[in-house]
């Protein structure tokens, strides 16, 4: 995580806000004693792939209308 | 201006279709965004229409990574537990293992553990004053006499029948049985009063 710039932790970590209820519910899949290993898996994870994943490029606006 | 809204109106018209597909729906939704568009469709200049592709952009990435960290959130949760499992099952503990070919009870809960209540007794305490965590009730149960006491504490701590508390008091489990029920009305009373 050599190059992970500021503007990309803020944004990591106001998406993580977002998504605890989410995370929360999710914790359910695993047994109680795992759960904030698992949190904090998720957590981790979201970073990393923001992080490395290139996301497609948009499409222009303009592209859908005519 | 009536001209102005007749051609927005008229783009719009004409692009039903796509102005209902979600992702222009949540980006007009934005008024922001919602003006950017107004003004390329009066002035469609060549930067007009490039601020609104700049904020459209960024907006359809953003809705891109949210849907991959929903994704990703419920996906990996049921990865780990799988992972979890498969390496609890490798190296499972005897005790861990299910009794009967088809697994249910394992060994380890037919151990009974004798410890465990007596553990618990130590962190709460034998006496029933050392139970009492609402303040009021304590300061109530101060105010019974000893004997009153005693009999809600062998009653609701150690939990005894009124026989055997009356085989230990010696005297008869009528006996008991009044002392406590004026006991438990006394308190009622008092917290009553402080209730007012």
């Amino acid at each position: 995580m050599a190059n992970f710039g500021n503007q990309h932790s803020e944004e990591a970590l106001t998406i993580i806000e977002n998504f605890i209820p989410k995370i929360k519910h999710c914790l359910h899949n695993t047994d109680y004693q795992e759960r904030e290993d698992l949190e904090q898996e998720i957590k981790l994870k979201i970073i990393e792939k923001l992080a490395t994943v290139e996301f497609q490029d948009a499409p222009s606006f303009w592209d859908y209308f005519y | 201006m009536e001209k102005d809204n007749q051609k927005i109106e008229e783009f719009f018209y004409r692009n039903n279709k796509q102005v209902n597909n979600p992702i222009i729906k949540s980006f007009l939704s934005d008024s922001k965004n919602l003006y950017l568009v107004q003004k390329a469709i009066l002035y469609p200049t060549d930067r007009n229409k490039k601020l609104v592709d700049e904020s459209f952009q960024s907006h359809y990435k953003n809705v891109r990574k949210i849907k991959y960290v929903s994704n990703l959130i419920y996906f990996f949760s049921l990865d780990f537990d799988k992972k979890r499992r498969r390496l609890q099952n490798r190296t499972l503990l005897i005790l861990d293992k299910g009794l009967s070919e088809e697994g249910g009870t394992t060994a380890k809960e037919q151990i009974e553990d004798a410890s465990n209540e007596k553990e618990f007794e130590n962190i709460v305490g034998e006496r029933l004053l050392d139970n009492i965590e609402d303040e009021q009730l304590l300061k109530s149960l101060q105010k019974l006499t000893v004997k009153q006491l005693q009999i809600l504490e062998m009653i609701y701590v150690k939990e005894l029948s009124i026989k055997e508390i009356a085989q230990i008091l010696q005297t008869t489990p009528q006996n008991i049985s009044n002392l406590h029920r004026k006991a438990l009305n006394k308190l009622n009373n008092t917290l009553r009063k402080k209730e007012e």
